[in-house]
C-alpha cells in the first residue's frame, strides 16, 4: 500500500510567496495547508495531521520562534519537523536549536525540496 | 508630550528631513510619504527605522501589497543604515496583505494595533496604503480606517508613518485630510538629467521649510539637501563691511591701484577668460592672507588642488602648502560633474563656518551652475551665498569666466551675485602691437578710490608683475589695441 503524500502547514505572512510555495509543491505530490501567523498555525496542528511545518520568521501575531518554542513544548507537535525560512543570513546560525533546518531567502525550489524530501514524511 | 505640552518630535535619521519638518515627526502623529516607484519612499522609511532603532526604539514594518521582505532586504543592505542585526529584535517585519485580502480593513486594523502593542513600537511604517484605499467600500470607510489608526498612534504614542504611491486618477487624497502630515518625494528627469526632490505638501502644528528640495540617495543612505536659500545663519542681515585693515594680494603694483587692497568683508569678482590668470591671482591672494596669519579657504570646481599648488609653486607663489600642512589653509574641491547644488553650497558653508576664514577663494563660480537642478534657481542661490559670506564678514574672491578670449562687449555671467559684488577686476587677453598679452584692469571698487588703468600681466618666477606697459594703447578691451593716441573706429578696422 502506498503511503499518503507528506502533509506540510506553510506558515507565511508575505502574499504572493506563501501561494507559490504552495503551487509549487502540490505539482510535488505534496499536501499544503496555508496559515498567516503562528496562532492559526498551531489552530491547524489541531485539527490536522502534519508531518512538516514550514515557517516565516516575523509575522504579525506570532512569529515563527514563538511557533517553534510552542511546538516543542507540546507533547503532540514536538516531534515534527520544523523548517525555518528567513531573510537574515545572520539568523541562521543562532536560531537552529529550535529547527531541523533553515533556508535562507530567496532560496531555489531545488533546496527547499531537498529538504523537505529529507524531512517530510509520515510518523511512524 | 514634554514638561511644557509641547508635543515632542522624532529624529527621522535622514539628514536634512529633521530641518525641513521643523525639527522631526511628531510623536503620535500619522503622516503620509507619497511618491512614484523609484523615488525613495521605501528607503527614507527603512532609514527612519534603523535610527530609531538605533537610539532605542522599537519600529515596525508592515507590507501589504509591495516587494517581498527578502527582496527588499537585498535591495537595502548595500545601505549604511541597514544592520541586520537589529532584526528582529528592533526592527519587525511583517506581511499584512493576506490579512487585508481576508479579513478587509477592519481585519488589517486588529493586526496593525496588535502588533504595535506587542512589541511596544514608537515608528510603525505601512507600506502600500493604496492596496488599503482599493479594499475600502467607500471613502468613508477609508476614512475611517485612517481615523482608527491615528487613535492608535495616540493611544500609543507610536508615529505612524503610511507609504502610498502618488498616482491618483481622481486627483482627490481623502487621506490627507485625516493626517498630520503629507510629504511627496518625485523623481523626475530634467533633459538628461534625473533629479529627485522632496515637498512638504502638509504639516499639522509645524512650520516647514516649504517648496522643492533636493534629495540623493546613494549607499549611505537617503539625504535631504534643503535648499541653500533656506540654510543661512540666523539673525538679521544688515550689509556692513568689516573694519580693519584692507586686504592686500601681495602684488605691489596691483595692492597700490587698490589704495592697499579690497575692503575687509568685501566681495570681488575676478573676471576673465580662459588661461588670463584668474586661478594664479586668486591663490597669490589667499597666499597674502596666509603670509599675515590669516585663515585662507580655496573653494574649487574645476583645476585640481594638488596641480594648482605645483602651479603656484613654480611661480613663486609660496606658503599654500604649508598653510595646509599647518591648518591655516583650507581646500574644498568638488568634481565639475552633476552635483546637487544645495549640497556644494552647504559645504562651502560648513567649511566657512568650521575654519571662520578671513579669506576665501571660490575658483570657477560656474561649479555652482553645473550642478544646479533647476536654472532659475542660480540667481536666488548665488544672493544666498554672497548673503552668507557678508553675514560671517569673510573677505571673498570669486573668479568667473568670459566666454570669449576676445570680444568687445563683457557679460557678467552671474546672475545674484554681481548685486552683491562691490569690487570687479577684470583680467583678459589682448592684442598689443601684434602681440597678445594678459592685462589687469579694475572696472569697479564701490566706495572707493582705485587706479583705473589697465596693467600688463607678467607671471614670473618670482610671482605676478604688472607692469605699466600699455600706458599708450588704445581700444585694448575691444580685443586689440592700437599704440599712441590715434583713434581708430572699430567699424573702419
Amino acid at each position: 500500500m502506498m503511503s499518503p503524500a507528506p502533509s506540510i502547514l506553510i506558515v507565511e505572512d508575505e502574499y504572493g510567496l506563501a501561494e507559490l510555495l504552495r503551487d509549487m509543491l502540490t505539482e510535488r505530490g505534496y499536501q499544503i495547508t496555508l496559515a498567516i501567523n503562528g496562532r492559526l498555525a498551531l489552530d491547524v496542528l489541531r485539527e490536522r495531521e502534519i508531518h512538516l511545518v514550514l515557517t516565516d520568521t516575523m509575522m504579525p501575531v506570532m512569529d515563527g520562534s514563538e511557533l517553534a518554542r510552542t511546538m516543542r513544548s507540546d507533547d503532540r507537535h514536538r516531534r515534527i519537523p520544523i523548517v525555518m525560512m528567513t531573510s537574515l543570513a545572520a539568523a541562521v546560525p543562532s536560531t537552529t536549536g529550535l529547527y531541523d533546518a533553515v533556508l535562507a531567502k530567496p532560496f531555489t525550489p531545488d533546496a527547499l525540496l531537498k529538504v523537505l524530501e529529507a524531512l517530510a514524511r509520515p510518523l511512524e | 508630550m514634554n514638561s511644557h505640552g509641547v508635543p515632542s518630535r522624532r529624529s527621522t535619521g535622514v539628514p536634512g528631513l529633521d530641518l525641513i519638518l521643523d525639527g522631526g515627526l511628531l510623536e503620535a502623529g500619522v503622516y503620509i510619504v507619497q511618491g512614484p516607484p523609484g523615488a525613495g519612499k521605501t528607503v527614507l522609511a527603512n532609514q527612519a527605522c534603523f535610527h530609531h532603532a538605533a537610539e532605542g526604539g522599537q519600529a515596525v514594518y508592515i507590507t501589504l501589497l509591495a516587494e517581498s521582505h527578502s527582496r527588499m532586504f537585498g535591495h537595502l543592505r548595500r545601505m549604511a543604515f541597514f544592520d541586520e542585526s537589529m532584526i528582529p529584535a528592533s526592527v519587525y517585519y511583517v506581511g499584512a496583505f493576506s490579512t487585508l485580502e481576508s479579513d478587509g480593513l477592519p481585519g488589517l486594523l486588529t493586526l496593525v494595533r496588535g502588533i504595535v502593542t506587542k512589541r511596544s513600537a514608537g515608528l510603525t511604517i505601512i507600506d502600500g496604503l493604496v492596496s488599503a484605499q482599493e479594499t475600502a467600500a467607500s471613502d468613508r470607510d477609508y476614512k475611517k480606517f485612517l481615523h482608527e489608526l491615528q487613535i492608535l498612534a495616540d493611544l500609543t504614542r507610536c508615529t505612524i508613518i503610511l507609504l502610498t504611491n502618488a498616482e491618483r486618477q481622481s486627483g482627490f487624497f481623502p487621506e490627507h485630510t485625516m493626517v498630520d502630515g503629507v510629504l511627496h518625494l518625485t523623481d523626475e528627469l530634467s533633459e538628461l538629467r534625473p533629479l529627485r526632490h522632496i515637498r512638504v505638501l502638509k504639516l499639522r502644528g509645524s512650520a516647514p521649510v516649504r517648496g522643492l528640495h533636493s534629495v540623493r540617495i546613494s549607499d549611505r543612505g537617503i539625504e535631504v539637501r534643503p535648499r541653500l536659500e533656506t540654510r543661512l545663519s540666523p539673525g538679521p542681515f544688515e550689509h556692513q563691511l568689516a573694519s580693519g585693515p584692507k586686504m592686500g594680494f601681495g602684488i605691489p603694483e596691483l595692492d597700490v591701484m587698490l589704495r592697499g587692497g579690497v575692503r575687509n568683508g568685501s566681495i570681488t569678482m575676478l573676471l576673465g577668460s580662459s588661461g588670463s590668470g584668474k586661478t594664479l591671482f586668486s591663490m597669490q591672494f589667499l597666499a597674502e592672507g596666509l603670509k599675515r596669519g590669516e585663515r585662507g579657504l580655496f573653494f574649487g570646481f574645476f583645476e585640481h588642488p594638488d596641480a594648482i599648488v605645483a602651479k603656484c609653486r613654480r611661480v613663486g607663489i609660496n606658503g599654500i602648502a604649508e598653510g595646509i600642512e599647518n591648518g591655516l589653509a583650507r581646500v574644498v574641491w568638488h568634481r565639475p560633474v552633476e552635483g546637487v547644488i544645495d549640497e556644494i553650497g552647504e559645504s562651502l558653508f560648513d567649511a566657512v563656518r568650521e575654519m571662520n576664514p578671513a579669506r576665501v577663494v571660490i575658483d570657477g563660480m560656474q561649479g555652482f551652475e553645473r550642478a544646479a537642478d533647476l536654472p532659475e534657481r542660480l540667481s536666488d542661490v548665488y544672493s544666498a551665498v554672497a548673503q552668507e559670506l557678508e553675514r560671517r564678514q569673510v573677505t571673498t574672491l570669486y573668479t568667473t569666466e568670459t566666454r570669449a578670449l576676445f570680444e568687445r562687449d563683457i557679460h557678467v555671467p552671474i546672475n545674484g551675485l554681481s548685486a552683491a559684488t562691490q569690487n570687479i577686476i577684470l583680467l583678459r587677453h589682448v592684442e598689443h602691437k601684434a602681440a597678445i598679452l594678459r592685462a589687469l584692469a579694475i572696472l569697479k571698487v564701490r566706495d572707493d578710490d582705485y587706479d583705473p588703468r589697465m596693467r600688463e600681466i607678467r607671471v614670473t618666477d618670482d610671482g605676478i608683475r604688472l607692469l605699466d606697459t600699455l600706458a599708450d594703447a588704445s581700444h585694448l578691451m575691444a580685443g586689440g589695441g592700437v599704440a599712441g593716441a590715434e583713434q581708430v573706429p572699430r567699424q573702419e578696422r
